[in-house]
């Protein structure tokens, strides 16, 4: 790019367009300044937004902030208070209902725990499946594929909801995870797969909802990253005698190890900040953190779009407040992933990442 | 155990395998049947476990696509009739009428307004800025694309809706989904006028041309096909958003109305899927327009992304 | 470049931050900033009575959002109102009973639907806010028990301990006590709740209260309670996620407005009868729900915030509830002022048609007296 700046001041030393006779707005828009300074105000936008969004969730939040404090992030109790019974109190310059206590330890964890489990899915899946496309399949069947997985990648989050609550979620319950909880042992770890299997809402159902969501952003990302292996190395392996899946494993995967990492970083992140296809399936249990790996909990987005209707019959505004706060603090956690992935890869492998859902 | 024998399939499938120039040298490196000694079983077995296994991710993978789709188009087309694109949403019956005209209508005003912002953006991210500046510019959208739906919703309630006392309506929900829009068309943007050959800059600039004309004839022009994917790409994408409506647009059973573009409560198809379904009306007829909403966004995302496809695929054909 | 770094980063920060006090100022000012001026145009006609029969002559919009259960309903007299009157244009919509109190209070829409009537909190945040009675509504209780009949006999102590965690299997001993004769499967009860505010959690918590209020407290009601937790408990979004879960889960019990029955019905969900004040067991039929509102009417105060749980009388169905229009007495405007006033008077006199209206939704009309009473509050609703 460095053509640009040489570009204008040759431009500049010669005099205007050489054809047409152009109106007087249109030489000044043919100013190259004019673009710049249109573009620089454009570019800033992106930035401004990002900023702005943080601050207003902040100054949002405030209240809510000073008075759940810590325990925000410790207790699992989730009420806005009394509405009915009791008036609302001021505590600390906070004004809110009588009896009011948030803590979103079931939402944090919740987030978390239905993450891994989509990574656990997801990861070794979309590797797979990327290794099968570049190295076995012909090339015409791997861009079919390769546009299959941009599709999937493109499918609404609330069909992919729908899908989880009406046919995948009840299809599991009742064929597979009986299955599973009963015949797991009661050893610990394998006591979280233990318990009822219930009806199809819940952790487990949302976790492989998500796993779906983000196999394109990890499968298609490490696609390109394994097509730009060099060849060389790669038959160098084989020329020192390694199978082909030994060649996989151990030349090509390492060699864009990086990558990959951070396309599940960013798979990662898209998996924590996923709503719709949660808040439809993790049965919604505000203050439950999960026992096992069956029971209905929630996702910090899941609450905020399910708990909205609710916070709003708080005529303090302080259910609406902590909202903002459950948002603040899922801005902070996607953001600092987001930017994580991003780093590790350009430090790594110098390639940039999809932005979004990978497509 | 014979450690080079696996060698000999590898050397081929490397060969063979889809990636461009690297397949046409690799002929010469495969050996003629029978110089290697025998290959061990367990080898043999290493190696078809392990592609085995790959091959059970791929179909993991199309697996629950697949079902997916059938499942969402089976409960719409069983019931589908045309005539709901064009009725009225009546209550919990009727067609779709509204929330198409909704979502056509916010959607449309999204990608406008992200579209010149990230046109812009992008164009002087690739063409113009450099150094720490570029790279904090190009960061922020990146970043952007990464937070959830529902806090760029939630900010968009605090402040449009509540803040501004807009209301619900179609503004809040176009602005809120024009960001959601911005880092795919920027980056569509960006990565097409990188793409753009050096040499065509460099000719323009070696005939005397203006950059500024450079910039549009030429540089603009080759960049056209992969921005207008990325627009394509991002208006699959927003289309099909739901969480930040609910703060936003809201729901209704009106027409969207250019006149009221605050303080009037849009329905749209996503919410609509949500709304009409199983999960919140246990209503038969509900459901199925819930259904049909369903089965008309995903036909809306797949057109819009083949229709990128196809972009792409003739570009390239007329690059040369 | 480093000066322009510089500028760019000021102008990142700045821009917001000024959009951002914009909005903070205007949020400061209350909508009823126009509210000083004295009804003019209107004012001719609305001598006598301010109770409007048809709307203002002028074209407007009146805007309506909020509960789920009304949204059938206030969407059919929309429709039948606007062939009516074709200058106005109504607009429903169906976000919750909470969305509809905010967006009321805010000036958001004219009219918030609920099947609350308002908390003390909303009365301290609005005190313009009036909450107007448009028709009857009931909640019943389901569940879903292979081999266990509809009809199944509960009290407010039995499901108080249900949803407690102290009854855990349909076959405990307090039940069966209840059901001589009955066979009582072992099935673990599953309680279903609401996730989202609503009316139905309010009524049913007050239900359990009324009844028992040693094992269920003041404290505990309300339109979303902090629900003690019980292993195995679902969480539902809306009347229609609680028949969706209801049906799909076996073993559970589940509260749902009687706008339902005939979802329920149709997947088979058994129907409770419950204990009323007067220690009898009765099914939400027009006749039960009809005997418990007349046995309210008197007590109905002037701003109708009435709860109508365990109402005197030997038939009484003991949960019922007025469903409720949220307004603000203070509107933009007086034109949109008259069209509500008249919308809502329609909707208490030729929308209490039960076969055109309110059989569909299984709602009751108003009670004469009532409906005076909420005539009186819309008179209130000015600019």
């Amino acid at each position: 790019m460095a053509s640009a700046p040489l570009a204008r001041s040759v431009g500049e030393a010669v005099a205007p367009s050489p054809r047409r006779p152009a109106p007087m707005l249109r030489a000044v828009v043919r100013r190259a300044d004019v673009v710049r300074w249109l573009g620089r105000t454009g570019a800033v936008i992106p930035l401004a937004a990002l900023v702005f969004i943080l601050v207003v969730l902040l100054i949002e939040s405030l209240p809510a902030i000073r008075y759940n404090g810590l325990h925000f992030f410790t207790t699992t109790v989730w009420n806005e208070g009394v509405s009915y019974n009791a008036l609302p109190v001021h505590s600390g310059g906070v004004y809110h209902m009588s009896g009011a206590a948030f803590g979103a330890l079931p939402e944090i964890v919740g987030t978390l725990l239905t993450s891994l489990i989509a990574l656990i899915v997801a990861v070794p899946v979309s590797i797979g499946a990327a290794l099968t496309i570049v190295e076995r399949l012909p090339r015409r069947l791997a861009s079919l594929v390769g546009i299959f997985l941009e599709l999937l990648a493109g499918i609404p989050s609330v069909i992919v909801g729908l899908f989880g609550a009406l046919t995948f979620g009840p299809f599991i319950a009742h064929h597979i995870t009986p299955v599973i909880a009963r015949n797991v042992p009661d050893v610990p770890v394998l006591s979280f797969f233990r318990g009822q299997p219930g009806s199809g809402e819940g952790l487990l159902t949302s976790g492989l909802v998500l796993g779906i969501m983000i196999i394109p952003i990890i499968a298609s990302t490490t696609r390109d990253l394994v097509r730009q292996v060099p060849i060389l190395p790669r038959e160098g392996a084989i020329a020192l005698g390694m199978s082909d899946a030994q060649c996989a494993r151990r030349v090509t995967l390492p060699w864009v190890g990086p990558g990959i990492v951070g396309a599940v970083v960013l798979g990662l992140g898209r998996a924590l900040g996923e709503t719709m296809a949660v808040a439809m399936t993790c049965g919604v249990a505000l203050s439950t953190v999960p026992g096992n790996i069956y029971t209905t909990m929630t996702t910090i987005a899941a609450t905020m779009f399910n708990y909205l209707d609710t916070a709003f019959l708080d005529g303090t505004g302080f259910a609406v407040r902590t909202i903002a706060e459950l948002g603040l603090v899922l801005l902070v956690i996607t953001m600092v992933v987001n930017i994580a992935a991003r780093w590790l890869v350009r430090r790594v492998s110098g390639i940039a990442l999809p932005v979004g859902r990978g497509v | 155990m014979s450690e080079r024998a696996g060698g000999r399939p590898t050397g081929a499938r490397v060969a063979s395998g889809g990636h461009g120039a690297s397949g046409r040298h690799g002929g010469a490196s495969r050996s003629p049947e029978g110089m290697w000694p025998p290959v061990s079983r367990r080898r043999k077995a290493g190696n078809l476990v392990f592609w085995l296994l790959c091959a059970l991710a791929l179909a993991l993978v199309i697996a629950p696509t697949l079902w997916l789709a059938v499942d969402i188009i089976g409960k719409a087309v069983g019931n589908w009739q045309w005539n709901v694109l064009v009725t009225r949403t009546d209550q919990l019956q009727g067609g779709l009428l509204q929330p198409l005209l909704g979502t056509l209508v916010i959607a449309s005003g999204a990608i406008l307004i992200a579209s010149i912002v990230s046109i812009l953006t992008g164009m002087y991210l690739s063409e113009y800025a450099t150094g720490p500046l570029r790279s904090v510019l190009r960061g922020a959208y990146e970043v952007l694309a990464g937070i959830p739906s529902i806090v760029l919703g939630l900010v968009g309630y605090v402040t449009l809706v509540v803040g501004l006392h807009w209301g619900y309506g179609l503004l809040p929900a176009v602005l809120v989904l024009s960001v959601l829009a911005i880092p795919y068309i920027t980056k569509a943007t960006e990565s097409s006028l990188a793409q753009v050959p050096t040499s065509y800059r460099e000719g323009a600039d070696a005939l005397g041309l203006p950059p500024s004309w450079t910039m549009r004839r030429i540089v603009l022009k080759s960049a056209v096909p992969g921005i207008v994917t990325g627009v394509l790409i991002a208006t699959a994408i927003i289309i099909g958003e739901t969480a930040p409506l609910i703060y936003t647009s809201n729901f209704s059973d009106v027409n969207p109305s250019l006149a009221h573009v605050t303080h009037l409560a849009v329905p749209s198809l996503p919410y609509m899927v949500y709304y009409f379904s199983f999960l919140a009306q246990p209503i038969k007829h509900a459901n199925i327009l819930s259904a049909d909403a369903a089965l008309v966004l995903l036909v809306f995302v797949l057109v819009l992304i083949l229709l990128g496809r196809v972009i792409v695929a003739w570009s390239r054909r007329h690059a040369e | 470049m480093a000066k322009k770094f510089r500028l760019a980063y000021t102008a990142a920060a700045v821009i917001p931050l000024s959009v951002l006090a914009a909005a903070c100022g205007s949020n400061g000012n209350s909508p009823s900033s126009s509210g000083s001026s004295t009804p003019a145009a209107s004012s001719a006609k609305m001598v006598g009575a301010a109770l409007p029969s048809a709307p203002n002559s002028a074209a407007a919009s009146v805007t309506e959002t909020g509960s789920t259960l009304l949204y059938p309903l206030v969407s059919a007299w929309a429709a039948d109102y606007q062939k009516q009157f074709t200058k106005v244009t109504i607009t429903t919509g169906a976000t919750g009973s909470g969305t509809g109190i905010t967006d009321a209070s805010t000036g958001t829409v004219n009219i918030g639907a609920s099947d609350a009537y308002l908390s003390a909190s909303e009365r301290a945040a609005n005190p313009t806010l009036l909450n107007i009675p448009l028709a009857i509504s009931a909640q019943q209780v389901n569940y879903n028990v292979p081999g266990l009949k509809t009809g199944l006999k509960l009290d407010g102590k039995i499901l108080a301990q249900i949803y407690s965690g102290k009854i855990t299997k349909w076959n405990d001993s307090q039940i069966a006590a209840l059901n001589p004769g009955v066979s009582l499967p072992g099935t673990t009860i599953v309680p279903l709740r609401r996730v989202d505010s609503s009316g139905d959690t309010f009524l049913f918590t007050s239900y359990l209260n009324a009844q028992d209020p040693s094992v269920w407290t003041s404290s505990d009601v309300g339109t979303s309670v902090s629900w003690p937790s019980v292993s195995g408990e679902l969480a539902e979004q809306g009347n229609g996620g609680m028949v969706t879960g209801c049906s799909t889960t076996k073993g559970c019990i589940a509260y749902i407005g009687v706008s339902y029955e005939t979802q329920t019905n149709a997947d088979h969900l058994g129907q409770a009868l419950l204990q009323n004040a007067a220690g009898n067991f009765v099914a939400p039929t027009a006749s039960t729900i009809v005997a418990a509102a007349s046995g309210m009417t008197s007590k109905t105060p002037p701003d109708e915030t009435l709860s109508m749980i365990n109402s005197p009388g030997a038939q009484s169905y003991p949960i019922i509830n007025y469903e409720y229009a949220i307004v603000n007495t203070k509107q933009s405007d007086g034109v949109t002022a008259e069209d509500i006033r008249a919308f809502l008077v329609w909707d208490l006199t030729t929308g209490q048609s039960a076969s055109k209206y309110l059989d569909a939704v299984n709602f009751q009309p108003l009670p004469a007296a009532v409906v005076t009473l909420s005539e009186n509050q819309i008179k209130k609703i000015g600019a």
